[in-house]
């Protein structure tokens, strides 16, 4: 294996890893992208066999505790009431992800100005507009154009259709005179750029067998490959080293065949997301950097943010074939999106619209929650759930905390050796009562919506989806670890460009906002290369 | 009196408890689990599961034995309502037993294409095919289009 010194090595091949490395190739400098996982393959996906349900929680789970597949190593979540979930592949997790793809709003950028609680970010919606709208583009977004909450931005295709599920619960919503719009969904609805439109194959979040949802090993890879980028696959970051003069040199990592290997670099760009990054930032120890790499704030892993979610389903007599289109992309809501203190809860959250389930899911909810029994009356039970369930996710803005933290577990190792992660996290008391609002009007839009009974979980232990702000940025090195566009404050050749340089956590999905922060990296890194370690 | 066999690679007594799990509908429409022959499916899932695995093995070794006790033939020669009542008999020690053993039956019995037919779903892969969806309410499109956000070219 060839291991000549490139200009940019990216670690990590998910959404930031894969936008950063398509723009920065314009510098025409030698770009490698070092991954953990494999190219996968759609023709494995579950929704290829008969026995898809189950396939999505073995191999395709998306707790890599419960895959274990080789390219996955564990996470230490017992102090967490909520579970981390990631994916290990080129694409990363947007191969599971359900694409639904809000933008932050302008708002969110700036939380302590509106609000009083955490911080403002260095960096605001006008300036990330461009690249939202350049990653739009790039990865085939779906959607209807003036949704009144947001600034207004075109969609490149129409949006995917509500369906029998996304209509009666919109329903609610309108009756009740609620703010709701058709998601932006990051799913082809037409044939674009060489993809297949979607064919409401259902289960988003176990891979999309026909290449209609947007995963960057399908949009920006390929296109990046093109200009030259290249892709190491099986490759484990162990840590970052260093020069004598403390910028980065480039990393040491385990090759597929589990050999140590020794990767040079001009820049180091980090790509492994809120819990990835600040594993091998803290891994990168050394006498100069006791604490880990980067970490002179000592902020590395602090300030772990989730998104908390709620689940509020209604179970409805008309048959609304929920199994059918992609789960999670009908609309959202921002009804209690801003700030209203009469509400009990500073912050807000938006809801998304979801389907249903397929058969065997069901049963195995309707056996969870005690609606579907064995034995006598299962048939019965069953019958009044399969094709009958519609609902929402409440997605609540978590605020940062110090206290929440990604550190490395003293015992727990991944197949190289390498310590694993342990998460520490407490739901704050300010979610809890957010949460309580999102299930209690929830609830209220659902039976405005006609549903004869309806279901609630005030939180989701498997929804840890969204892993922010353990490598803030800002202005201010002793407040942030990365400046306003991503530099490390300690070490001038190191960028930071996922979900862990978020400075709050917004009350929607974070990967339109992601991979636009990973855009507007790379175009400051273009703008400024005589000056870029000044 | 203990059992010396393995009830989860016993053919007999795994059709009989799996009928007993997801019985036949009255109408005769849903077949019963055990007349499927999942038995073997939800064994080998069973043992290929290290975590939770022994829940189930564990349980229906206690359903075996309590069986055994009552009727010397075993858990096949029990009655309906005896066979029932030596399940409920073992759910105080093994109270997770019956969520875990429809953990591994209902994913096997609702992926089945028979089942899937008597449902009224097509018994086929989703892929390639895919399925069509209902189109946008026309109602609420036009409520949307009222209060939309006017873009630059139309202001």
């Amino acid at each position: 294996m060839s291991n000549e010194p490139v200009g940019v090595l990216v670690i990590g091949a998910g959404a930031s890893g894969a936008a950063f490395a398509w723009s920065i190739a314009d510098t025409g400098a030698s770009v490698l992208c070092l991954e953990q996982g494999p190219w996968m393959h759609q023709k494995d996906y579950p929704t290829n066999h008969m026995d898809w349900e189950s396939r999505a929680m073995g191999p395709f789970a998306s707790n890599p505790n419960v895959r274990g597949l080789a390219q996955d190593y564990p996470v230490n979540d017992a102090a967490s009431p909520i579970q981390p979930l990631m994916f290990n592949a080129v694409g990363g997790s947007t191969i599971l992800w359900a694409a639904h793809f809000p933008r932050f709003t302008p708002g969110d950028f700036r939380v302590k100005t509106d609000d009083g609680v955490a911080d403002d970010w260095p960096i605001d919606y006008q300036t990330l507009e461009p690249f939202f709208a350049i990653n739009d583009r790039m990865m085939g977004v779906s959607g209807l154009a003036g949704d009144p909450a947001y600034p207004f931005h075109q969609p490149p295709m129409p949006p995917i259709p509500l369906g029998a599920t996304g209509n009666i619960v919109a329903s609610g919503f309108e009756k009740l005179g609620w703010h709701w719009w058709p998601s932006d969904s990051a799913i082809a609805s037409r044939e674009y750029e060489g993809r297949s439109p979607c064919i409401n194959l259902g289960p988003c979040t176990t891979a999309c067998s026909q290449g209609a949802k947007a995963s960057t090993d399908i949009t920006y890879w390929p296109v990046a490959q093109r200009k030259g980028v290249q892709i190491r696959t099986g490759c484990r970051v162990k840590e970052i080293t260093l020069r004598p003069d403390g910028m980065a040199d480039g990393v040491l990592y385990y090759d597929q065949d589990g050999v140590l290997q020794e990767q040079k670099a001009e820049i180091v760009v980090l790509a492994c997301n809120g819990i990835g990054t600040p594993r091998l930032l803290l891994n990168s120890k050394s006498d100069r950097y006791p604490d880990g790499l980067a970490n002179s704030s000592g902020l590395v892993g602090k300030n772990l943010m989730f998104h908390p979610y709620s689940l509020i389903r209604g179970i409805f007599d008309e048959p609304l074939n929920g199994r059918r289109g992609p789960g999670g992309c009908t609309f959202w809501s921002h009804e209690f999106y801003k700030t209203d203190r009469s509400r009990g809860f500073v912050r807000g959250y938006s809801y998304e619209g979801t389907r249903g389930a397929g058969p065997a899911q069901t049963a195995l909810w309707g056996m969870a929650t005690g609606m579907v029994p064995w034995g006598e009356g299962h048939h019965d039970a069953h019958k009044r759930l399969n094709g009958h369930i519609a609902g929402m996710v409440g997605i609540t803005e978590d605020l940062p905390d110090e206290a929440n933290t990604v550190t490395l577990d003293p015992v727990l190792t991944d197949s190289n050796g390498i310590p694993a992660p342990k998460v520490t996290y407490t739901l704050s008391e300010n979610s809890q009562k957010m949460l309580a609002h999102s299930v209690e009007r929830g609830t209220e839009a659902l039976m405005a919506a006609g549903a004869i009974e309806t279901w609630s979980d005030p939180l989701i232990k498997t929804a840890g989806w969204h892993l922010m702000g353990t490598a803030r940025m800002g202005a201010d090195p002793a407040r942030s670890v990365v400046n306003e566009w991503g530099r490390s404050h300690d070490v001038k050749n190191l960028f930071i460009i996922d979900g862990s340089i978020f400075v709050t956590a917004g009350g929607v999905n974070p990967t339109s906002t992601i991979q636009a922060l990973a855009l507007y990296v790379a175009d400051r890194i273009k703008k400024n290369m005589g000056s870029l370690f000044d | 009196m203990t059992t010396t066999t393995n009830p989860l690679r016993d053919a007999a007594f795994m059709q009989v408890f799996l009928d007993l799990v997801i019985p036949p509908s009255a109408d005769g429409v849903m077949p019963g689990a055990g007349s499927l022959e999942l038995g073997e499916s939800v064994a080998a899932s069973v043992e290929a599961d290290v975590r939770f695995g022994h829940v189930v093995s564990d349980g229906l070794l206690a359903i075996a034995d309590a069986a055994i006790a009552a009727n010397p033939g075993g858990f096949t020669a029990l009655s309906p309502a005896a066979r029932l009542e030596a399940v409920q008999g073992v759910l105080g020690a093994h109270p997770l037993l019956m969520n875990s053993v429809a953990r591994y039956l209902y994913t096997a019995y609702y992926q089945d294409p028979r089942v899937l037919a008597a449902i009224g779903e097509p018994a086929r892969a989703p892929f390639p095919e895919g399925f069509e969806i209902e189109p946008t309410d026309e109602r609420l499109l036009a409520a949307l289009h009222a209060r939309r956000r006017q873009g630059p070219a139309a202001t």
